[in-house]
């Protein structure tokens, strides 16, 4: 019998845990990313904010399991309906199953202001010589206004742009600029934290370093010249250095049909078995798809994870479990953790959870081949939200 | 005639139905009524108060028995 074929393309971390869930004996797997190097992407925020040298790329070919290959090719087209998918040099890929992983793609162009910014201050968010250069800016700020956020609501991993503002604060402390700055953290959401609970367990250390919190606040457009950042809500704000994360979008990638992407190209998929509207054959997995979820690692990975066991025949779900680890600064850490089911838990940040948030980046490459699977099992099993929230959270 | 958006944000948790207005919001025009469905409980408070900070009147807030529904007048942009 000849194996079914199940084509991957992006190489990040949910198209790598899914190829490498898969029996190579009966599938015939190849991932296909335009780009060589694989990143550990929460890391830049240690980039940015600490000057961090640690290197924290690897080459996909050397991710993947033996018996699953890797092509290099930038996909221009995918078509679902005819199961083929167009790479560059006229190739042609075909597919049984076909999985798609592309991620997010930045939009720094799509807010009129923020292209300049985004090109002289760099960020934290999209890749590693943006982080760098966030880096010397910081390094070489004498004092002033700090203006620190996301530009708009869609965006990767939800704690990361308060843990840039701690993290930046325990920076500003530690080289003596603390009372010569001010930290101006915008956000189009009602609160520092988006979810409530969480908000709960972090506002006040907000307070206490003196973060000044602007809420409702969508970038809108940013006057470089005047060094203003106005919102769609009829706020601005003055700066002497911008961080200013840019909007997400899906992938740049056609496919057709057209339909089954939304107006910012991500990929509409069911929210419990990430197949493609209208597709039993094809998924979209992690940061590409629409899914009412954080856009996160941790979500990538068990939506891959269950992707792989549906493709193997066997009955599996993803529950929309979010755990997102959240430094605090000042060596402590939390976890936000929720799913479908369970609202977020306000889970108080602590040393363990830091160190743990620290291993997390150190055994990240063995949890894309599965050889860290039991030890995430054994930690999903013990911090269900629901007993967290048992916990934790007070009965109002 | 003014234009009714629906914006369905059923099944999202918090800040999700936020998350959607402000999409909405970004391309909406003076005169447009927004209408936000939800499930998440918080919604009420939250766009309460993102009325009153935006300048935009909240039309009628109706919790049917699947959803609760928030209609939003757009004032201004």
């Amino acid at each position: 019998m000849e194996m079914k074929k199940v084509l991957v393309i992006g190489g990040g971390g949910g198209g790598l845990i899914l190829a490498n869930h898969l029996d190579t004996n009966e599938f015939d797997v190849t991932v296909v990313d335009k780009n060589d190097l694989h990143y550990y992407q929460p890391w830049f925020l240690y980039i940015a904010f600490k000057g961090s040298k640690r290197k924290i790329s690897r080459p996909i070919g050397e991710l993947v399991k033996p018996g699953v290959k890797f092509v290099k090719d930038e996909i221009s087209t995918i078509n679902l309906d005819e199961r083929k998918v167009y790479g560059s040099r006229k190739t042609v890929y075909n597919y049984d199953y076909l999985a798609i992983s592309t991620g997010t793609t930045p939009d720094p162009d799509s807010i009129p202001g923020l292209r300049e910014v985004y090109d002289e201050y760099g960020d934290y968010h999209t890749n590693v010589w943006n982080a760098e250069k966030l880096w010397s800016n910081i390094s070489r700020f004498k004092g002033g206004t700090i203006a620190i956020g996301q530009s708009s609501p869609t965006c990767k991993c939800p704690p990361s742009l308060l843990e840039g503002a701690f993290l930046l604060e325990e920076h500003l402390r530690k080289v003596g600029l603390k009372d010569k700055t001010r930290i101006v953290f915008f956000t189009p959401f009602p609160r520092a934290y988006p979810a409530e609970p969480m908000n709960k367990v972090v506002e006040p250390m907000v307070k206490e370093r003196g973060i000044e919190v602007m809420p409702f606040f969508d970038v809108d457009a940013i006057d470089p010249k005047n060094k203003t950042i106005f919102s769609l809500e009829g706020d601005s704000v003055k700066y002497d250095l911008p961080i200013v994360v840019p909007p997400c979008k899906g992938t740049k990638i056609k496919i057709i049909p057209e339909t089954v992407q939304d107006e910012d190209r991500f990929i509409k998929a069911d929210k419990k078995y990430m197949k493609i509207q209208g597709y039993d054959d094809a998924f979209a997995i992690g940061d590409c798809n629409t899914l009412p979820t954080s856009k996160t690692g941790v979500t990538a990975h068990l939506e891959a994870m269950a992707v792989s066991e549906i493709i193997q025949g066997r009955y599996a779900e993803f529950n929309g479990r979010i755990n997102c680890p959240f430094d605090t600064a000042y060596g402590k850490a939390t976890f936000v953790i929720a799913d479908y089911n369970n609202p977020v838990a306000p889970y108080p940040p602590t040393r363990i959870k830091h160190m743990m948030k620290m291993t997390m980046a150190r055994i990240y490459w063995m949890t894309l081949k599965g050889t860290a699977d039991p030890i995430f099992e054994q930690f999903f099993k013990f911090t269900r939200p629901e007993k967290l929230n048992r916990k934790y959270a007070s009965v109002e | 005639m003014e234009a009714t958006k629906i914006i369905d944000s059923r099944g999202a948790a918090c800040p999700g139905p936020i998350t959607d207005l402000a999409k909405a919001y970004r391309n909406s025009k003076v005169g447009d009524v927004l209408e936000l469905w939800a499930t998440d409980k918080g919604v009420k408070a939250d766009t309460q108060a993102w009325a009153t900070k935006t300048g935009n009147e909240i039309l009628e807030v109706k919790e049917d028995p699947d959803k609760i529904v928030v209609r939003i007048k757009i004032n201004k942009r």
